[in-house]
């Protein structure tokens, strides 16, 4: 007995000769075992029906992967996307906006009733309120129209065909062809899309998604960006393409807003992420009936709602501080008018005004409130306006204060190129945990914003005439 | 009262616990005498194995410090029962060289993480294991080098220390001492001091390359690898070790009928024969998983506007790879 007792040390060392006479390709060995047992119970254990969906799958995939379909193809759909979240969202937020400023008037009438004093009424009704209205109705039904869209694209297995379209472009910038899936994310919301880097596991690679995601609009910005393109492009046009022309210039802002995203990769992985782009592994999954309840579960509670929600949290003190702004009028001006003219230099030199920078500055928690601050100012009133006529509108903007395609154009630009929102910014931080690069992230596209604007209105003041 | 209350909030602010400024202040020196500390100890360590002893001036190269601070360091060292002192030359005790062999284990599994699982370029490992030596603990450690399957040795073939403090003999030879025309494999390429490294790298040495002396004077060494040759300052040549090429050397080459994965046309199929051996780490094991075994078929399906990627039929499924990827796949055309 004695003789043969082996202690687990004689074990350990016998193990650790042994293993330097293994073959360098034994992981192999072992991978290759385990395949060929599971081909073997796979033989005894699975029968073919002799239903080929197979085939079709490979059809379908012959045709939306081709070389002369494949990108059309996508921009197609995405156009129809677009065109299917603005058609359908005006109507019900028009009813919202009516339904939730009838409520204001209400709630308002019964505080000056009860005696509250007018800056109470005017700061919670008109502030905090007005400001949570606004998001919720310009946000929730383009939300709730666009993500259930995306995410029938999504589980239909449409989404890693676009990746492996586009991941040509992506290499050549030194970036992820699974930065794909992430944008199309950033189409609903820029922080989800910053979540959605989480499929990307290099982290050089993960951070350039990071980074770039903002470059592409996120639902908060299409209002702004479907404002211009409707009163300055489609206005032009007869009512009946109008939508159709308006779809299109956003598609084609999108266009910028990814070209953008490359530049900026490729420069990112030649500076400060400087590597070589990584191992790249996508399975094309096979295409499935997509489950619709699931679908409307997950894109309106767990997309619509949650975005929403954070988007709420970030509006009522935006609310708050708009209404303050334009009621606290020192010397007779209010101090929106006031910081207005002071950043009316700036904004003259990158083609805009000082309104809009000043939109912008009040909109970093939601970026929805641009359009709704900008035109408060405008009609120095009280609080925040919506115009329901187009034509209205555009001569608020153009006759009344100036405005030119150079104005439009610039705008557009910027609605793409500058710092994130809050939410963004908060999502960045926790998904990185590191404030330097949760700084580049938000500096960065604001300092490319000034560069693009100021350099797009040089040139359009010195060589076009503005 | 508002006086007080200003003085409150700035007596705060320094002496908080964790987020005050003398908290910061304390951590950032403790971090740095660590960092000290422990490259100090790597030192001695090396010294050891080359078999000099370490002195107060070889010391000071490495360190670059004042003579008050490191006076400073090497009383704290002998203190805790770290370092000997024998005169003006200075040893490990048996704590130290455990403390020394722990920082060198975190050095060549970091490094060998980077560059094998991350993809970190193979001249930037050295630098950033440097820094991140000193915070990783001997449990995060033990759960790294498992994760990698134990490895032996780092991506510069220097082997890693155990878990229990043994150091796997360091194979090969230094070029200086390899006798000329004889063929060997490098199996190290030494990556300290940076700079030499940084010239062999760009030389394009690498590990498992087989070469000859074919001269060598007072001034430089010349290797040759049969196609190209390479010529190396003395001092740089002596961070090139070499061992005796294995009577069956890795098979030179395949089969003519043996081609990448990337060769095949839409619609052909193959069978996998192999993974190139030189393709290694994360992206390797990755590409195992997805199934991509020795006789596995496959089928070239699709095609992007540009040509890359490639989509491939593997068992069932269809798998997109990139240039990159399905070069390293190798395959045998089915008729």
């Amino acid at each position: 007995m004695s003789e043969a007792a082996v202690t687990a040390g004689e074990i350990v060392r016998e193990a650790a000769a042994l293993r330097r006479s293994l073959e360098a390709g034994f992981r192999e060995e072992v991978v290759t075992s385990l395949y060929g047992e599971v081909e073997r119970i796979t033989r005894r254990a699975v029968h073919d029906a002799g239903s080929h969906p197979l085939e079709l799958d490979q059809r379908i995939d012959r045709i939306v992967t081709s070389r002369l379909l494949g990108l059309p193809l996508m921009l197609g759909i995405l156009a129809v996307v677009f065109w299917l979240t603005i058609v359908g969202a005006n109507v019900p937020s028009q009813m919202l906006a009516a339904g939730f400023f009838w409520f204001e008037d209400v709630a308002a009438g019964w505080f000056t009733q009860l005696g509250a004093p007018w800056w109470l009424t005017g700061f919670l009704w008109h502030g905090v309120y007005r400001g949570l209205a606004w998001v919720v109705s310009v946000m929730l039904p383009p939300m709730a129209i666009f993500f259930p869209l995306f995410t029938i694209l999504e589980d239909l297995g449409y989404l890693p065909r676009v990746a492996f379209n586009l991941d040509y472009l992506f290499k050549r910038a030194g970036a992820h062809g699974k930065q794909a899936l992430s944008m199309a994310m950033g189409f609903g919301c820029n922080a989800a899309g910053v979540i959605a880097t989480r499929v990307i596991d290099s982290p050089r690679e993960r951070l350039v998604a990071i980074l770039t995601n903002n470059f592409v609009p996120c639902n908060g910005r299409f209002p702004t960006l479907i404002m211009l393109a409707t009163v300055f492009v489609a206005a032009s046009f007869s009512p009946a393409v109008a939508s159709l022309v308006a779809a299109g210039s956003v598609v084609g802002i999108v266009l910028v807003g990814v070209l953008f995203t490359l530049v900026v990769s490729w420069a990112l992985s030649r500076t400060v992420l400087r590597g070589e782009a990584s191992a790249f592994t996508l399975e094309l999954p096979p295409y499935r009936r997509p489950a619709m309840a699931r679908i409307l579960y997950t894109s309106l509670i767990d997309r619509t709602l949650f975005v929403l929600w954070r988007a709420i949290l970030t509006a009522a003190p935006a609310g708050a501080v708009i209404w303050l702004l334009a009621n606290i009028s020192p010397g007779g001006v209010s101090l929106a008018t006031r910081t207005a003219s002071f950043l009316d230099p700036l904004g003259w030199a990158m083609g805009l005004d000082g309104v809009i920078l000043l939109a912008y500055i009040i909109a970093i928690p939601a970026n929805e409130i641009v359009v709704p601050t900008m035109l408060m100012v405008y009609m120095s009133q009280g609080m925040m306006t919506d115009l329901q006529s187009m034509d209205a509108l555009r001569s608020l903007l153009v006759d009344q204060h100036g405005w030119t395609v150079l104005t439009a154009v610039n705008l557009m630009l910027f609605s793409l190129l500058h710092n994130p929102c809050a939410t963004t910014i908060i999502t960045i931080y926790k998904e990185t945990l590191s404030v330097r690069w949760t700084t580049i992230g938000a500096v960065l596209p604001l300092a490319l914003g000034f560069i693009v604007t100021i350099l797009t209105a040089a040139f359009a003041r010195g060589f076009l005439g503005f | 009262m508002t006086t007080f209350l200003i003085i409150l909030v700035v007596v705060l602010i320094v002496v908080m616990p964790t987020h005050g400024l003398a908290a910061q202040l304390r951590r950032y020196r403790l971090t740095l005498t660590r960092e000290r500390t422990e490259n100090a100890l790597k030192h001695l360590l090396r010294q050891a194995t080359e078999g000099h002893a370490a002195s107060f001036a070889s010391l000071q190269g490495v360190l670059r410090v004042s003579d008050r601070q490191l006076m400073a360091l090497t009383q704290h060292l002998e203190r805790d029962g770290l370092v000997r002192s024998e005169g003006a030359l200075f040893q490990l005790t048996p704590d130290g060289e455990r403390v020394a062999l722990h920082v060198l284990r975190a050095h060549r599994l970091w490094e060998l993480y980077l560059a094998d699982e991350l993809g970190v370029p193979i001249d930037r490992v050295h630098e950033q294991a440097e820094r991140a030596e000193h915070s990783l603990s001997k449990a995060q450690l033990d759960r790294l080098s498992a994760s990698m399957g134990h490895p032996e040795l780092d991506p510069h073939g220097d082997p890693i220390p155990t878990a229990d403090g043994q150091v796997p003999t360091s194979p090969g030879t230094p070029l200086g001492a390899w006798p000329p025309s004889v063929p060997g494999r490098i199996v190290h390429l030494e990556d300290e001091p940076p700079l030499a490294y940084a010239q062999l790298s760009a030389e394009g040495l690498r590990l498992g390359q087989i070469v000859r002396v074919i001269d060598r004077s007072p001034t430089r060494v010349v290797l040759s690898d049969g196609e190209n040759e390479y010529r190396l300052a003395p001092m740089v040549a002596a961070n090139v070790h070499v061992a005796a090429v294995e009577a069956q050397p890795a098979p030179a080459a395949w089969p003519a009928d043996v081609i990448p994965l990337s060769g095949l046309v839409t619609g052909e199929s193959a069978e996998v024969v192999a993974l190139d051996p030189a393709f290694r780490g994360f992206a390797r094991r990755r590409l195992l998983d997805l199934g991509f075994t020795p006789g596995a078929r496959i089928r070239s399906d699709l095609a992007t506007f540009a040509g890359d990627p490639r989509a491939y039929r593997l068992r069932g499924t269809t798998i997109a790879l990139r240039r990159e990827q399905s070069d390293r796949v190798l395959v045998r055309r089915l008729a």
